[in-house]
């Protein structure tokens, strides 16, 4: 009797601790489950990503790409990238990245859209081999330069900065023989990002799209040496001579699609803009009979007359403000936005309308020369640039001298702002990077 | 008659040693009895326990992964809105940055209206009925909505900011918002309850969440 009655002992007690045992078990179990879980999630996650930054790399690479990719073994997963075309018109397009890991799948979008350089506060290809930017200098908006950032105290830059060949800082070396290392002294603030090895060349071609729109839809002067152009209001006045009475014409009617053209001729240009045009100009090259000293326009040589080919245009001058009719500063909802294209310099001109401040609002562009102040060491001191805008330039240009201490001795001293509607709009047919840029990131 | 004094003598000694056996098995049923009853209760004590124990870490754990896959989605979207227009300047989508709160721009719909997203911690005095004297409650407000928030045990909700060039963002509220460019979240669990008056953690850190939006243009 009494042994049955262990044997029941037993048998509870192993039933009782197989149940606890049960759910002791359950436990650690789901806590594994939990933490497998979210690792499987994470990876999945993490290779969408991957698959979003290679196909986002190869639109970089190549912008007419639009094959994807399809079940690309990574990290133990999987991932398919399809590429659409979501607005033809602009060109805009999605990366749609699915990641695949242990039956999880995680979705990553990028939404890409072709850049131009009327997005840049500041561009240059080539910043010259002695321009530092330094204590009290402000960019507000993206920037980006060709060559080396050249930074020495404190500069702001409150837009995403960005340069192909890094940053060079001032600084000092310390320590000895072995041990020497440089120690930076700048200590720049990027309100906006900053981002090496970005390259983005000044294209060949801007300046030939440009004239292609005008001659479609816009309008192509040719056969000029100059053209003087005045906006005023909603109409605009050109004329060929300082001396000739202007033209008069309606701007929106005279160029629909708002692109204005001269080729092979110097443009001045002045007055107040009402609307969306882009100014643009390119050199030519010309064939003149020289006659003891003399240019003739002729074609045939006579007894001591020579032909020459000389290049010609190609240069914008700005004879006065130029300036918006509705201020976006004063009116968010302003649509009044100007190009300036040249194929090499835009300036300020040496003239008397220009000897107390300029005003300029406009995304001005110079394909092979740069922005600066005609005859900047002479002129006397001017007054300010007040820019609302942006630059584009192969080659960052004087704009006036200064004294050791910051006094202008002559020309300008800067003031350039940035017009945020850049960001998201351009002035029409403005030269395009020839890339893509990821406007948005869903993840 | 020898025959019958000799078998009443041996029944007599039979008797005596039939006794005291019984004895020896009662007292030693006792303590073997005893024996097994204690280490009955004392399994079933650390049992309890450890069953105690498991589940409390279980539930700190699921508390945990819950919180950081909303913060995690949440985060990832800063700047982020369908329609890109409606943000034009993304280094300007962070309105507020502090070290326990933070308030930034995003599309949490993904329908092209930007809405506004604040995170911050509650004072432990919103808790004084759980015996955890450290929890608090993890705020999540939409745009103008009744902050919400539910109790999972949250300790500690910690953000640093870091620039673009890896320094950290020493002077908090961020008077500059735009200079972030990754942020570091630190989130810690506890039980509601201790065990033996030791409470159960888990921690987890994000180091650099880099949300992509915020310097793409």
């Amino acid at each position: 009797m009494g042994g049955k009655a262990l044997l029941f002992v037993v048998l509870g007690f192993s039933l009782i601790f197989l149940i606890m045992e049960k759910n002791m078990t359950s436990t650690s179990t789901r806590t594994v489950d939990n933490m497998s879980s979210y690792y499987t999630n994470v990876n999945a996650h993490n290779i969408a990503l991957a698959g979003a930054n290679v196909g986002a790399n190869k639109i970089f690479l190549d912008p007419t790409w639009t094959d994807g990719f399809d079940d690309v073994s990574f990290a133990d997963g999987e991932y398919d990238v399809d590429v659409d075309i979501i607005n033809n018109f602009q060109n805009i397009r999605r990366i749609t990245s699915v990641g695949t890991f242990s039956g999880v799948s995680d979705t990553v979008q990028i939404t890409l859209q072709p850049s131009k350089f009327s997005k840049f506060a500041y561009y240059s290809a080539n910043e010259g081999s002695n321009i530092w930017w330094t204590t009290g200098d402000t960019v507000w908006g993206p920037m980006h330069t060709q060559s080396l950032l050249k930074i020495d105290g404190s500069p702001v830059f409150n837009g995403k900065v960005t340069s192909k060949l890094g940053m060079e800082s001032s600084g000092h070396w310390e320590g000895w023989g072995w041990n020497q290392h440089w120690v930076s002294d700048a200590t720049p603030e990027f309100n906006g990002g900053y981002q090496d090895g970005v390259d983005l060349p000044l294209p060949d071609n801007s300046i030939t799209d440009l004239k292609t729109a005008a001659e479609d839809g816009g309008f192509l002067f040719e056969g000029q040496d100059t053209v003087y152009m005045t906006f005023a209001g909603d109409s605009l006045k050109y004329r060929f001579s300082y001396k000739d009475a202007p033209t008069t014409v309606l701007s929106s009617a005279f160029a629909p699609n708002g692109v204005i053209f001269a080729n092979g001729a110097t443009v001045r240009l002045q007055g107040e803009v009402a609307g969306r045009f882009t100014i643009g100009a390119a050199s030519a090259t010309k064939t003149i009979v020289v006659d003891n000293g003399k240019k003739k326009k002729k074609k045939k040589k006579k007894n001591k007359q020579k032909t020459v080919t000389v290049t010609v245009g190609g240069d914008i001058y700005l004879d006065n403000d130029v300036v918006y009719k509705s201020n976006p500063n004063d009116n968010p909802n302003s649509t009044d936005m100007l190009g300036i294209v040249s194929e090499n310099n835009v300036y300020i001109t040496d003239n008397k309308a220009n000897k107390n401040d300029i005003n300029i609002d406009a995304a001005i562009f110079a394909q092979k020369g740069g922005f600066g102040a005609e005859n900047y060491a002479n002129r006397p001191p001017s007054g300010i640039i007040n820019l609302n805008g942006g630059i584009t330039q192969n080659t960052r240009l004087p704009v006036g001298t200064f004294t050791f201490g910051g006094n202008i001795s002559s020309g300008f001293s800067k003031s350039y702002h940035y017009d945020n509607r850049f960001l998201i709009s351009s002035p029409p047919s403005f030269p395009n990077t020839g890339s893509f840029e990821i406007v948005s990131w869903y993840e | 008659m020898i025959q019958s004094d000799f078998h009443h003598y041996i029944v007599i000694g039979c008797s005596d040693k039939m006794g005291i056996n019984t004895l020896l098995d009662i007292v030693g049923s006792i303590i073997v009895g005893g024996l097994l009853l204690l280490i009955l209760f004392r399994l079933n004590a650390s049992a309890t326990s450890n069953l105690y124990n498991n589940n409390s870490e279980l539930i700190v754990q699921q508390a945990m992964v819950s919180v950081v896959e909303v913060l995690e989605s949440d985060f990832r979207k800063i700047g982020y809105c369908k329609d890109w227009n409606k943000i034009p300047d993304p280094t300007k989508s962070i309105l507020y940055a502090d070290s326990s709160k933070i308030k930034y721009l995003t599309d949490l719909d993904n329908n092209g209206v930007v809405d506004t997203l604040q995170y911050y911690i509650g004072p432990t005095s919103e808790l004084l009925n759980t015996p955890n004297p450290r929890d608090r409650l993890l705020y999540r407000v939409v745009n103008s909505e009744v902050p919400k928030s539910s109790n999972v045990g949250i300790t500690r909700f910690k953000l640093t900011y870091y620039t673009v060039l890896g320094d950290t963002i020493k002077t908090l509220p961020v008077a500059n918002t735009g200079q972030i460019h990754t942020i570091q979240i630190d989130v810690e669990t506890e039980n509601a309850e201790s065990i033996d008056s030791q409470y159960v953690t888990a921690f987890w850190r994000q180091v650099k969440l880099s949300a992509r939006n915020l310097q793409n243009r």
